[in-house]
C-alpha cells in the first residue's frame, strides 16, 4: 500500500475529475476509483482520506455546507449494526447511504409483503417476496457501491446479538415492537454500543438516543405485561417513516459531531399536525459515556 | 381550572372527534386544583390500561402523577412499530 498523497499532489492526480474551485474541489467518482486503483486501496478508503484533507467526492459534496469532511469522514468509518430493514430501517439505511456512510450489517429475517409498499424503502412490486435484508442491501449498493454491506435475513435475539454487537459503533433500532427494543437496548447497553432508537405508530414516530440515559425503552415500557400488546402490526404510512428516520439519522450526525443536547429526550413527531416535541424521561442521565 | 390534553394515536379513537391540532381541554370540577393523570383519563372515557406512557408538561410521568390546573398533559399507548 502506498502512503496517501499530500493534498497538493491530490489535486494534481485528480484534476481531470475535478469540479469547484482550488479551495473547494470536489472529485467525480471516476476519480475515485482511478485514485483507489492508483493507490490499490478500497475507494471507502479513498473518500475517507479525502474528505479529511476537505477533498468532497462529487457525490457528497452537497453535503458540505451542513457538514465538514472530518464529518462524513466519521462517518464512513462508523459500523452501523441495522436492526430491521422495514418501514425505518429501509429509510434509514437509505439515508445513511445518502450521507455517507461506509459499513452496515443489515439484519431482518422478513421478506417484502405487498402492504409493505405504502412506507418500505426498497419495497418495489419487484422485490416482493424477497428478503429485506437482501433486497435492502441490493438497493444500497445502486446508491453507493463502495458500501462495505453485509445482509443477515435472521431475527436478532439475546444468541447472537452479542456477536454482532462486538464488530458494530452503533445500531440503529428499528425493530417492530416494544419486546425486541427492550431485548435489543439491554443487549446494547451490555455489550457498550450507543443504541439510537426509533418506533411509529400511525402519524406518529418516536426517536432518542440513549446517550446519557440507561434503557429508555424499558423506561418508557416499565411492565412486562405491555408487551403483549404490541403483537399486531401497527400502522404507519410513508410520512410517518421518513420524519422518523430523518430524526433518528439526525440525532446520529449530532452525536458524530459532538453535540450532546438532544441526548437523553424523547423526540415526538406528530406528522397529522405537523408538530416536533422533545419529552424528557423522569430518570436522571446516566453516567456511563457512549462517544464512539 | 383547566388542563389541556393531547392523545396520540390509537387513543384518539376512544374519543369521537378528537381534533389532533387542537387536543382537548379538560374543565376541572370546583373545588379542584389537581387531579392525578389516571382520573383524568377516566373522566375522558379513556380507559388507563389503555394508557402506557404519560406525559405531565413534557415530562414523564405516570398515571399516579399528579396534575394541576393549567397543566399539559400527553396520553400514549405503545409506539412500537418499526
Amino acid at each position: 500500500m502506498s502512503a496517501f498523497p499530500g493534498r497538493e499532489r491530490l489535486l494534481t492526480m485528480l484534476a481531470p475529475f475535478s469540479q469547484g474551485t482550488a479551495a473547494h474541489p470536489a472529485v467525480s467518482f471516476a476519480g475515485i476509483r482511478f485514485l483507489a486503483k492508483e493507490l490499490q486501496l478500497p475507494e471507502r478508503d479513498v473518500m475517507t482520506a479525502l474528505l479529511r484533507q476537505d477533498i468532497w467526492p462529487l457525490r457528497l459534496v452537497r453535503g458540505r455546507g451542513a457538514f465538514s469532511g472530518e464529518d462524513i469522514a466519521r462517518l464512513m468509518e462508523l459500523r452501523i449494526l441495522m436492526a430491521g430493514c422495514g418501514g425505518l430501517g429501509g429509510m434509514t439505511a437509505e439515508l445513511l447511504a445518502r450521507m455517507g456512510a461506509g459499513h452496515l450489517v443489515l439484519c431482518d429475517p422478513d421478506v417484502f409483503e405487498e402492504s409493505n409498499l405504502n412506507r418500505q424503502c426498497f419495497c418495489t412490486e419487484k422485490t416482493l417476496g424477497l428478503p429485506k435484508a437482501e433486497a435492502c442491501r441490493s438497493g444500497l449498493l445502486d446508491i453507493a457501491p463502495y458500501m462495505d454491506i453485509e445482509a443477515l435475513p435472521v431475527a436478532l435475539d439475546e444468541k447472537n446479538l452479542p456477536g454482532l454487537l462486538e464488530r458494530a459503533d452503533v445500531v440503529i433500532d428499528c425493530l417492530d415492537s416494544v419486546a425486541k427494543k427492550k431485548m435489543l437496548e439491554k443487549a446494547a447497553w451490555t455489550a457498550g454500543v450507543p443504541c439510537v432508537h426509533g418506533a411509529v405508530s400511525r402519524s406518529e414516530g418516536f426517536t432518542m438516543f440513549d446517550s446519557g440515559i440507561p434503557l429508555p425503552c424499558a423506561l418508557l415500557y416499565p411492565e412486562e405485561g405491555e408487551q403483549a400488546a404490541d403483537h399486531a402490526p401497527m400502522d404507519a404510512h410513508a410520512l410517518t417513516v421518513a420524519g422518523t428516520s430523518c430524526l433518528m439519522v439526525s440525532l446520529l450526525m449530532r452525536r458524530i459531531r459532538g453535540h450532546r443536547s438532544g441526548d437523553g429526550r424523547l423526540f415526538h413527531i406528530d406528522l397529522s399536525i405537523p408538530e416536533l416535541e422533545a419529552l424528557a424521561f423522569r430518570s436522571d442521565s446516566a453516567a456511563r459515556d457512549t462517544s464512539f | 381550572m383547566s388542563i389541556q390534553i393531547r392523545l396520540s394515536t390509537t387513543l384518539r379513537d376512544l374519543v369521537p372527534g378528537y381534533d389532533p391540532e387542537n387536543g382537548l381541554v379538560f374543565e376541572l370540577k370546583e373545588g379542584e386544583s389537581s387531579l392525578a393523570a389516571r382520573d383524568v383519563a377516566r373522566r375522558m372515557g379513556i380507559p388507563p390500561e389503555e394508557i402506557t406512557i404519560v406525559m405531565i408538561n413534557s415530562r414523564q410521568s405516570d398515571l399516579d402523577g399528579t396534575v394541576n390546573d393549567g397543566d399539559r398533559v400527553a396520553f400514549f399507548p405503545p409506539v412500537g412499530g418499526g
